[in-house]
């Protein structure tokens, strides 16, 4: 059941991701096609050997606290108000509240699950940067950060160290959930 | 042109400089990439009149989405030249990234993740044990060839 659970988040991160450098490819193939093929084949292949031979994931498979989780969308709402709302710029409102979670700790430094916190928060700062033609509602940030905190339930030991692997789970959350509201909207 | 230069630059930056208050100054990834960006966007914000627009609107996101490049710990990257290299690469997919994504939150995480594992990939074949390794293969694969070669002659 770990395994497969295992590699589900991990094929599912592949695939985002070459859905990600394909969409890069097919709009320049336009105007640069030589450039656009090997760019595209060339960190593609690049990619799948970092995937299969680089050491970013443990072989066993740990679940992280729910509680953890639920700060993901909490974290993106924040966010997410803080450019909307108050119509700050979108990297000065991540940064407030990633520097404000990452003081989160000091509050009790023996406690586990506050050290934990900084990472779920600023994990939903990334779904809450999405910007308004996207995310049209809070509704959305919601859902979007509902989706990226299972995600970053499962893949506790996946990824380890890598940088960019909360940005990766908010963008599937995000591009979830854009497509459940597509479909639910038609 | 320029813009893009600068863009590339200040990525490689922002992964270095994320990459050493976090590691080397003890900071914890997310305190260095947070509180860099909002120093970064602060600045750009506190200025916005003296820079023009385009440089306005792209440098903060580019140098928060490379701070992203800079949250890698220290046991996938060990040296600052890779994480100036990841950087680099993040620059240029920031630089083409498409407009389909646009807006989407996580959309320069992705990015970062990408630069970093495909630049993860280089310690792979750049480590001394393999290639030595290589080139003690290469090398009996020479000697046995030049012997088969000689055995046809005679």
């Amino acid at each position: 059941m770990n395994k497969t659970i295992r590699f589900i988040v991990i094929f599912l991160l592949l695939i985002f991701q070459i859905l990600f450098l394909s969409m890069i490819g097919l709009e320049n193939y336009q105007h640069k096609k030589w450039q656009a093929i090997l760019f595209i084949v060339g960190i593609s292949a690049l990619l799948l050997i970092a995937y299969l031979k680089a050491p970013l994931h443990h072989h066993e498979h740990d679940i992280e606290d729910i509680l953890v989780a639920i700060w993901v969308p909490i974290g993106a709402v924040v966010c997410y108000s803080l450019h909307t709302y108050l119509h700050l710029e979108i990297v000065i409102s991540a940064g407030i509240t990633g520097t404000l979670a990452s003081f989160l700790p000091n509050l009790n430094k023996k406690s586990d699950y506050l050290s934990k916190l900084p990472v779920a928060i600023y994990c939903g700062t990334f779904v809450g940067m999405s910007s308004v033609n996207i995310a049209k509602n809070i509704g959305f940030i919601i859902a979007a950060g509902i989706f990226t905190g299972v995600l970053l339930l499962l893949s506790k030991n996946l990824f380890l160290g890598v940088g960019g692997k909360l940005g990766t789970l908010a963008f599937v959350g995000v591009t979830i959930a854009s497509f459940l509201y597509y479909i639910l909207h038609i | 042109m320029l813009l893009n230069f600068v863009i590339v630059i200040v990525s490689m930056l922002s992964a270095i400089s994320t990459f050493y208050l976090s590691e080397h100054r003890k900071q914890g990834a997310v305190r260095a990439s947070a509180l860099l960006s909002l120093m970064v966007g602060i600045l750009f914000s506190l200025f916005k009149s003296s820079i023009p627009t385009d440089y306005y609107n792209q440098i903060p996101v580019a140098f928060i989405g490379a701070s992203f490049v800079g949250m890698v710990s220290s046991r996938a990257l060990q040296h600052f030249r890779l994480v100036g290299f990841a950087g680099f690469i993040f620059g240029i997919i920031y630089i083409n990234s498409s407009h389909f994504f646009k807006g989407y939150g996580g959309a320069l995480g992705t990015s970062a993740s990408i630069s970093i594992m495909v630049t993860m990939c280089v310690p792979i074949y750049l480590s001394k044990r393999k290639r030595l390794n290589g080139l003690i293969v290469m090398r009996k694969w020479i000697f046995r060839n030049n012997k088969r070669s000689r055995k046809k002659v005679h």
